[in-house]
């Protein structure tokens, strides 16, 4: 069947932050440029720009050379039409991630910024009225934390929502690899090649190491800033997800116990790197930081003030200020709540899962056509 | 006009010479600063024919034409008495007219003296064996002296010119040659077919880069026209008979009335502009609703405002498809680039744009031309959403009906040359320039017609407006495809070139024409024939018809003299006689003297 183009997809592309688009004429300078093109083929980038351009959106769903650019800006820089091409491949990751997903509900936010506010303040807001709903008993005396808010109540919770998040975001990862290996024909690659590349798909997800191959001159600090963040977010997640029983605890440890040493790296890793971030948005520092959608602020702005209401309930505590701890501490998990909801199956968290998974579609892919031809 | 005619010696030194049957030739041999006396000994050459009969004097010079050489050999002319000089030097095409010049002003004829090229056709050409390239250099001044031996004093034709213009055309091109031909105060005729002026570029539209509409240039232009009185403009008349020759052309006109009217001018400037190429049915899908020219598409522009509607409906996709008609390799009238229509398409783009920004428009190019300034129109294109897709010549695209809409299928050569559909409500089909046809302009006025159908200039780089046919000027597309400016552009020099002719009121001929034996002429016509240039003429001699020359017409190509069956016709300047005898001194063996 030949493909049918969407006539109207350019513009649909600026909506996700893909305006300059229009501007390529598909000189190929970006591929020139780019130092990961010699790996992945004389036509990245420019094969994806030119097909947002055309409207190709089947061969769009097809395609996960998005997940594979690094964002150095190097083919920005290069670019003799200033069409901006890593802007469009990161527009191109936020209008993927809202194809994969199939509630629609992704589109929605990141094109209509009032639906996203919107749902983070209603998320944010049930927590607050759960709590004032539901909380046990406020004690006045000392800070007891685990009577206001029982650890075994918050934890099932958490548990549900992280069943109902994983299973969206895994059905929309579904939808991508079904769509990248070609349907059924995904059911036909032998399922030793999968398993043989899951070391690729774990390596890939702890190191990041793909990024060090840009060398881009900045590349190496971003990657090592963005390891630190990765570090950092998945000792909270661990802290929160696995071991909240043992995290969330009225006993006071001495300051060298791993409780407090692994939180305080978590809640340090984090603060750091977001406000590293925020500055390098905020003084546009790096071609990636010179065009921010209001979801790239709100997603570092929410792991920030998630962190730093994480840490003010941990020094409240350590004050003794029951009243001023229990407060932060629903405005910590609203704030939280709210992140998970928005960014895990709808929007940047994904990248989390979807940049190894891409990854490790490839080397399934190539790793089945070998097999075919030997 | 006066007749060719031999005039005397201006001194009565040279007359009384030539009836004693002596010549008396100065010879000049040039060193060329070393270019022909580093592989020619010029003093041998000269000890070798100075003592040739006629030869009253043999020099040789470093430049002969230094100022201070052509001073001596013109004080030479005058101290001598000489009556002929044969300067041996460089190609004529360098300095002909500089010894012709000199002759003159020594009171010499200038047709009186003979150029010999030993350079080029000697010590260039000879640069291994200097003995033989002497000899044959010596031949050559040989053959030179013969030809000054036998040359006469001949004077230019001057043939009066008529202070008026034929302009055929009133496009562009035609309106701004009459207005500036007027302005330079030469009479024009201007003679437009259709019933209206302004041509293509009244219809255009908006054009770049002011966006004003093509008409109000053509309106503007008319204006002009009718502030001139001495524009005479015919609308719906046609141009049916030429004769007559350079600075006196007698043109028949037959006017929208019907009757015929009579025009003379001294030039003619043709500016009939272009036909736009009209599709075969089935061409890229023509004949299907909603498939349509450019030309027809700015009209369709022009003619409507507010949401862009086809057949009732909402255009939302357009699709152009570049290069119809144009560039198309197997095809010689159809192979030229139409220079234009890339950027005309993208301005009609933008137009689009500007009206409802809301349609996505495709164009299908095969190489984007749109040169020079034109190309910030194409990045203001692309900024503007314009999506260009490239296709190859060997995958056009096709276009089909796809229940009630257009559907294209386009193989993407930037996207691998895969292919793929394109859903449209209107395809624009791009249509090239193509010379005007059914255009009976080019018979009537024996216009000379390129490969691709189009006027044909003499010399696309150093003569562009002006054709084989003396005063007969080409402008705007006529002549090939043209912007609106580049049109202007070459109406202006086809004005200028009109108005070298005519301004002095006169123009003088070389005297270099054919020359017919009325007495041995059978008048069997066979030189008619022969002519390109329909110089030769019958007229009454007595009880018989003979031919006669039209001196104005004849060019010298000399292809009349062999065609005579009686050797009736002679050239003058390279009469039988004058070649002859070149041949037999070339021919002749004699010694030379080596110094």
């Amino acid at each position: 069947m030949t493909p049918v183009v969407n006539p109207s997809l350019h513009r649909e592309i600026a909506k996700f932050g893909g305006g300059d688009v229009s501007l390529c004429m598909n000189c190929g300078n970006c591929t020139a440029s780019c130092s990961i093109s010699p790996q992945l083929g004389a036509d990245f980038p420019r094969r994806v720009i030119h097909l947002l351009q055309v409207g190709h959106e089947g061969k769009l769903a097809r395609n996960v050379d998005p997940w594979l650019c690094y964002y150095c800006g190097d083919c920005s820089t290069s670019c003799p039409r200033e069409a901006n091409p890593s802007d469009t491949m990161m527009a191109a990751r936020r209008y993927l991630t809202a194809r994969y997903d199939w509630t629609g509900l992704s589109g929605l936010f990141y094109k209509y910024a009032w639906a996203q506010v919107g749902v983070l303040l209603l998320v944010g807001l049930s927590v607050v009225a759960a709590f004032a709903l539901y909380h046990g008993p406020i004690v006045t005396s000392h800070v007891a934390l685990n009577t206001f808010a029982p650890v075994e109540g918050v934890e099932f919770v958490d548990r549900i929502a992280a069943v109902i998040l994983a299973g969206l975001l895994l059905s929309n990862a579904f939808r991508m690899a079904w769509s990248y290996l070609g349907g059924t024909a995904m059911l036909k690659i032998p399922a030793g090649v999968y398993l043989k590349q899951i070391p690729a798909f774990l390596g890939h997800y702890f190191t990041q190491k793909r990024w060090a191959r840009c060398d881009s001159k900045i590349s190496r600090t971003r990657w090592i800033t963005h390891l630190l963040l990765f570090s950092g977010y998945v000792s909270m997640q661990v802290l929160v997800e696995v071991l909240l029983r043992w995290f969330q605890t009225d006993k006071v440890y001495p300051f060298y116990h791993p409780q407090r040493l692994w939180g305080y790296y978590a809640a340090a890793t984090l603060l750091y790197t977001t406000v590293y971030f925020m500055v390098a948005r905020w003084r546009k520092l790096e071609p990636m930081h010179r065009k921010s959608e209001l979801s790239d602020w709100l997603f570092v702005g929410l792991i920030f003030f998630t962190a730093l209401t994480g840490i003010i309930v941990h020094i409240f505590r350590l004050s003794g200020m029951p009243i001023a701890t229990y407060d932060t501490y629903v405005i910590h998990l609203a704030i939280a709540a709210a992140l998970f909801v928005v960014f895990v199956p709808f929007g940047k968290w994904s990248h989390l899962l979807y940049r190894p998974l891409a990854l490790y579609l490839v080397s399934v892919k190539d790793a089945a056509a070998a097999k075919a031809n030997a | 006009m006066s007749e060719p005619k031999e005039q005397h010696g201006q001194n009565e030194q040279q007359g009384q010479n030539e009836q004693n049957g002596e010549r008396k030739i100065g010879v000049f041999i040039c060193h060329c600063g070393g270019n022909i006396s580093d592989y020619v000994d010029v003093e041998t050459l000269r000890a070798s024919i100075e003592k040739e009969p006629g030869v009253a004097l043999a020099r040789t010079t470093m430049f002969a034409c230094s100022d201070a050489s052509q001073q001596e050999m013109s004080e030479a002319i005058q101290k001598e008495g000489l009556d002929g000089i044969v300067i041996a030097s460089c190609s004529p095409k360098l300095h002909l007219y500089t010894f012709r010049g000199m002759a003159e002003r020594a009171g010499l004829n200038p047709y009186r003296y003979v150029q010999v090229n030993v350079r080029e056709q000697c010590s260039w050409a000879h640069r291994d064996d200097m003995a033989k390239a002497t000899d044959k250099g010596a031949s050559l001044v040989r053959a030179g002296i013969a030809k000054a031996a036998s040359s006469q004093s001949l004077e230019n034709f001057r043939i009066e010119t008529l202070p008026s213009v034929l302009v055929i055309g009133a496009g562009v091109a035609g309106m701004r040659a009459a207005v500036a031909l007027a302005d330079l105060g030469l009479a024009v005729h201007l003679v437009e077919k259709a019933g209206q002026t302004g041509g293509w570029t009244a219809s255009m539209g908006p054009v770049y880069p002011q966006n004003r509409p093509g008409s109000a240039l053509t309106d503007a232009l008319l204006q002009e026209i009718r502030k001139r009185e001495t524009i005479t403009l015919y609308t719906g008349a046609e141009v049916i008979e030429r004769s007559g020759s350079a600075g006196k052309f007698s043109v028949k006109v037959r006017l929208s009335s019907g009757e015929t009217l009579t025009v003379a001018a001294g030039a003619v400037i043709v500016a009939t502009g272009f036909d736009a190429y009209a599709p075969a049915d089935g061409e890229f899908g023509y004949g299907l609703p909603g498939v349509i020219t450019l030309p027809d598409f700015r009209r369709l522009l022009n003619e409507s405002s507010g949401a862009l509607k086809y057949n009732g409906r909402k255009v939302k996709t357009i699709a152009y498809i570049y290069c119809v008609g144009s560039r198309q390799a197997e095809d010689e009238a159809h192979a030229h680039c139409s220079r234009y229509c890339c950027t005309s398409t993208i301005q009609t783009a933008l137009l689009v744009n500007e009206r409802d920004s809301s349609v996505n428009q495709y164009h299908l190019y095969r190489d984007m031309r749109s040169y020079g300034k034109y190309e910030l129109l194409y990045e203001e294109a692309c900024r503007k959403g314009s999506v260009f897709v490239r296709w190859d010549p060997n995958e056009p695209p096709e276009i089909r009906n796809d229940r009630g809409r257009l559907m294209i299928s386009a193989a993407d050569l930037l996207d691998g040359g895969e292919r793929m559909e394109i859903p449209a409500d209107l395809v624009v089909l791009v249509t090239g320039m193509v010379p005007r046809s059914g255009d009976t302009l080019v018979d009537t006025l024996k216009l000379p017609v390129g490969k691709s159908g189009f006027l044909n200039e003499i010399h696309p780089k150093l003569r562009p407006v002006e054709t084989v046919i003396n005063g007969v000027f080409i402008a705007g597309a006529a002549q090939g495809p043209k912007t609106i400016s580049e049109s202007v552009a070459s109406s202006l020099a086809a004005v200028t070139k009109s108005a070298a002719l005519l301004i002095k009121g006169y123009v003088d001929l070389e005297p270099f024409v054919a020359r017919v034996d009325a007495s041995r002429c059978t008048g069997c016509k066979e030189c008619l024939a022969a002519c390109p240039y329909e110089s030769l003429q019958l007229t009454n001699l007595g009880e018989r018809q003979v031919v006669e020359v039209v001196p104005s017409l004849c060019k010298g190509g000399g292809a009349c003299v062999p065609a005579c069956p009686e050797g009736a016709i002679d050239l003058v300047g390279y009469s039988d006689h004058e070649i002859t005898s070149m041949i037999d001194a070339l021919a002749g063996e004699r010694e030379v003297v080596h110094a």
